[in-house]
């Protein structure tokens, strides 16, 4: 990224960024590796064991389960951009991201309606201290949301029944996979599209992954 | 919380364009004519040539990126940061086409010939040039998988075909980064193409276009209902 410096936000310092995403990345050292050893067969193998847990969910179960996802990610980003820990590039990233998020909530409120399904409550979520006074505590975190929200589509969308709200997660999922190329570019991941194949998650991963913020069930 | 503005599809427009059928004209039309026209004018296809039909017409686009991306590396043009994304697409094409071609002969299936394939003269010239055309050539592959993910019959495939869907999105928002564009990744909702759009796209860089793959006799045929 050219003339990053100038997009930097005040105490955001690009070594300290990339150690602490090192160090934090656990979820995009599972991809990574995912990616090196054996592709397709290790990506089939892995969806395979992953969608079960969806399944007994149903459409609207899974869904139910989605909105609180995308909430916990669309009220982080907001957040973020109400703390003022961005500018200019960044900030524009951050908030495009918010807004998809927040699009992803509607389009879900909108489909569990259709379904007939109660649209649930948001709880309180509960973000790790810092992570609203630090950018880098803040694209830390955000670089681990992003594969928590992709593991999760990918598992569900083979356990959904209907092609169309097939269609729409596979769209979502997408977005989700953009958005942690986005952030490694914001985290100075060179080069930032760096695995082969998405990583799918169990729905026991996600939801030990989520469980810290807020969302139990 | 920020007010925001942005078009929420329902469920049934992202579903909207893609009926089997139509999907199977653009198999015909973009993959090797013979497997896939045979299926075609069954009529009755099986769940699993339907996938098969499906991974085979991706192995077209791979083949197309790995090949595209391959010249680029070739013509020394690319460098920096821009040289460490294309290497990392070119890497993850490679890996797609060699993943797909695994899970075809997997399947039983016979996975379709390398088509030679030509680009524009400028295509090479210079670093601006190689991501501009990789910037048409990613949503075409986001939007062929998206579209086509509906339509797959066998969980694991589908499965794979989101992730290998998603390393395409990532490498549209890499190109945009390296293009400026602000903010790269700029999609709420990438979008699901139809296979005349995703034709449109490639055929062009498709030795012998459409006729030698079969394709403009199916989509005629199809168009005066006679298949």
């Amino acid at each position: 990224m050219s003339g990053v410096e100038s997009r930097v936000p005040i105490g955001f310092d690009r070594e300290t960024s990339r150690r602490n995403f090192l160090k934090t990345a656990a979820w995009s050292g599972a991809a990574l590796s995912a990616a090196g050893i054996g592709g397709f067969g290790v990506a089939v193998s892995k969806a395979q064991a992953t969608h079960e847990g969806f399944v007994p969910l149903g459409d609207a179960g899974i869904l139910q389960f989605a909105y609180l996802l995308e909430q916990l990610e669309g009220i982080f980003y907001d957040e973020g951009v109400n703390a003022g820990l961005f500018r200019d590039d960044f900030l524009a990233q951050i908030a495009a991201i918010r807004d998809h998020e927040f699009a992803h909530v509607d389009a879900i409120a909108t489909t569990l309606g259709q379904l007939g399904a109660e649209v649930p409550a948001v709880p309180e979520f509960t973000y790790p201290d810092g992570v609203f006074t630090d950018p880098v505590a803040f694209l830390e975190l955000a670089a681990t949301f992003e594969p928590v929200g992709i593991g999760a589509y990918q598992s569900a969308a083979v356990a959904l029944e209907s092609k169309e709200i097939l269609a729409a997660a596979i769209s979502i999922h997408n977005a989700e996979c953009q958005h942690r190329c986005a952030i490694n570019i914001l985290n100075l991941v060179v080069p930032p599209n760096n695995v082969a194949f998405e990583e799918a998650l169990t729905l026991k991963q996600v939801q030990d992954a989520v469980a810290p913020f807020g969302i139990t069930g | 919380m920020e007010k925001h503005t942005i078009n929420v599809p329902s469920a049934e427009e992202f579903a909207r364009p893609r009926s089997r059928k139509d999907f199977f004209k653009a198999l015909a039309a973009a993959s090797m004519g013979a497997a896939a026209g045979s299926v075609l004018l069954s009529r009755k296809a099986s769940a699993q040539s339907t996938d098969v039909d499906i991974f085979n017409f991706a192995l077209t686009l791979e083949y197309l990126e790995a090949e595209f991306y391959g010249l680029a590396l070739d013509a020394g043009v690319v460098t920096g940061d821009a040289l460490a994304v294309v290497e990392a697409i070119y890497d993850h094409e490679v890996q797609h086409v060699e993943a797909i071609i695994a899970a075809l002969e997997g399947a039983g299936a016979t996975p379709v010939a390398k088509p030679e394939f030509v680009f524009p003269d400028d295509a090479f010239s210079s670093q601006t040039s190689v991501l501009e055309l990789a910037a048409t050539f990613e949503p075409v592959g986001v939007g062929a998988y998206l579209g086509a993910a509906p339509l797959i019959q066998e969980g694991t495939l589908l499965a794979a075909a989101g992730s290998i869907a998603g390393v395409e999105g990532e490498h549209v928002v890499a190109v945009n980064n390296l293009l400026g564009v602000v903010p790269p990744a700029a999609e709420a909702f990438p979008a699901a193409l139809t296979q005349d759009e995703v034709l449109a796209a490639v055929s062009p860089f498709i030795v012998g276009g459409m006729m030698e793959t079969g394709g403009p006799e199916y989509r005629d045929r199809n168009s005066f209902g006679r298949v």
